[in-house]
């Protein structure tokens, strides 16, 4: 079951287990320079408001009420990561175990390989809640991966446009899939009946015509962008812990900002401010260590891609204004064991 | 999921807060009166009669604030204040009569059938 709740989706599996939840969050932030360096995580700037594709029928393409699903605003050039937060399961002291697929264009920002409606191992084309708490952008390397930046779909920058050539979906897609409850009650047993330390478990354990000319206003798609350390972990588990008949999908859909207003009747958040404008406030950066796991290698296929910024020079185009180099210098560092819920925030 | 009816005397507003806070409080100093109010931005005295429920609960602004800080819910502080949320007032007076009726009959279903209810995101062909 999958519902929006105060901009977030909530992914619950009650069939699986009562307190099998996890949230999605889409996080504004600063677009990080787009150039040879390798930045650290910048901060969350607030969630992106969310609403059902349903409820604004009369004003959406078809295709989108054809995918279903929610969207969300975005400018052109504007950045996001998302944060994952899975529910504490009361008697275990541990959260519950989820697999998750993120996709832009329906091309896996892990694995860079086409969507498909399952799990893979070699390579692996999904992420583990809770050791992932976020995604910033495509595993373009081991511990490395390029920002997810909004360019408008057709424009030829987003991951999708380059991998496949097409201008199709644009968007992003999830799906979650829990972990077997019979597998996490014996990898993760009662409090009571722990014996060893709790750190250590994790371990062991259409109307073509008007409508597609009106699509490609609307449709943003998310391209690689800047560089940034960030490490996608690789499943401890078996890849049969993980119950895929319970899964749950959903299509986010990029509305471009400059029609979400006349779309839904409110105004998109305000752009968020520049790297440098940020850095030089003297406001945090993030560094985010988990020493417990290992991180997936990253495919050729996402390597290979173009940033927005080496394709725009080929193009003798500026695709990215106010893409000066910064050097972050109040850095926060996170090791593992985040609260739960909790979100690399800034006050800006 | 049990049901949890909120009664809305002025005083359970104040008993409940100052509950919260003092678990709160026990785990992290910053939860003292002194230290949320100001994060909240209300006097410390305000703060302390509020709790002792020896002044109006607040306004849905600082309630809101009250419960980011505190980690609840922030309609569920607001019912206990005898209050509903601004978003949720401009709801009901958009379609009056239909979410009046809907309220009414539903008011004495239990909480696992109003679950049944809950909105879920359409998944459609992609």
């Amino acid at each position: 079951m999958i519902e929006l709740e105060r901009d977030a989706l909530t992914f619950s599996f009650p069939e699986v287990h009562p307190q099998a939840t996890l949230r999605i969050e889409f996080q504004r932030t600063l677009r990080i320079p787009d150039d040879d360096r390798t930045y650290p995580l910048p901060p969350g700037l607030g969630a992106f408001p969310m609403r059902h594709v349903d409820d604004h029928a009369a004003n959406v393409p078809s295709k989108w009420l054809q995918r279903g699903g929610v969207m969300l605003p975005m400018y052109q050039s504007e950045a996001m990561w998302l944060n994952f937060s899975a529910s504490t399961i009361q008697d275990r002291g541990e959260s519950y175990p989820f697999a998750i697929k993120v996709a832009t264009g329906k091309q896996c920002a892990v694995s860079g390989e086409a969507w498909r409606d399952d799990l893979r191992r070699k390579p692996q084309n999904y992420m583990i809640a809770p050791q992932q708490p976020w995604l910033d952008g495509y595993v373009v390397e081991k511990g490395l991966i390029r920002q997810f930046v909004a360019m408008p779909l057709g424009a030829g920058y987003s991951a999708e446009e380059q991998i496949t050539g097409k201008a199709e979906h644009g968007g992003l897609q999830l799906a979650v899939y829990p972990m077997k409850r019979d597998i996490f009650e014996r990898r993760f047993p009662k409090v009571s009946e722990v014996k060893r330390s709790r750190g250590s478990a994790f371990l062991e354990g259409d109307d073509a015509g008007i409508h597609c000319c009106l699509s490609a206003e609307f449709d943003m798609a998310l391209a690689p962008g800047g560089r940034m350390r960030q490490e996608i972990f690789d499943d401890p588990f078996e890849l049969d812990d993980w119950n895929l008949d319970a899964g749950g999908r959903c299509f986010v859909h990029l509305c471009n900002s400059m029609v979400w207003q006349s779309i839904t009747g409110t105004v998109p958040p305000h752009p968020a401010p520049t790297a440098k404008s940020y850095t030089a406030a003297g406001l945090p950066w993030f560094d985010y260590y988990d020493d417990s796991g290992t991180a997936v290698e990253g495919t050729s296929v996402l390597g290979n891609l173009k940033s927005i910024t080496q394709m725009s020079s080929e193009k003798g185009d500026v695709a990215l204004p106010e893409n000066e180099t910064v050097t972050p210098g109040n850095l926060v560092v996170y090791r593992k064991g985040l609260k739960q819920g909790q979100v690399r925030e800034s006050v800006f | 999921m049990g049901c949890v009816v909120y009664s809305t005397r002025m005083s359970d507003f104040g008993d409940y807060l100052r509950k919260v806070r003092e678990q709160r409080r026990a785990g992290d100093a910053k939860f003292s009166v002194r230290q949320l109010a100001a994060r909240v931005g209300v006097e410390p005295s305000y703060l302390s009669k509020v709790e002792r429920g020896q002044q109006a609960p607040p306004s849905e602004k600082t309630i809101a604030a009250l419960a980011s800080e505190l980690g609840e819910d922030p309609d569920v502080l607001l019912a206990l204040a005898g209050k509903v949320s601004g978003d949720l007032q401009a709801i009901i007076r958009r379609r009056p009569k239909l979410f009046a009726d809907l309220i009414r009959q539903f008011k004495d279903l239990p909480d696992h059938a109003v679950l049944r209810l809950v909105r879920e995101v359409r998944d459609g062909d992609w």
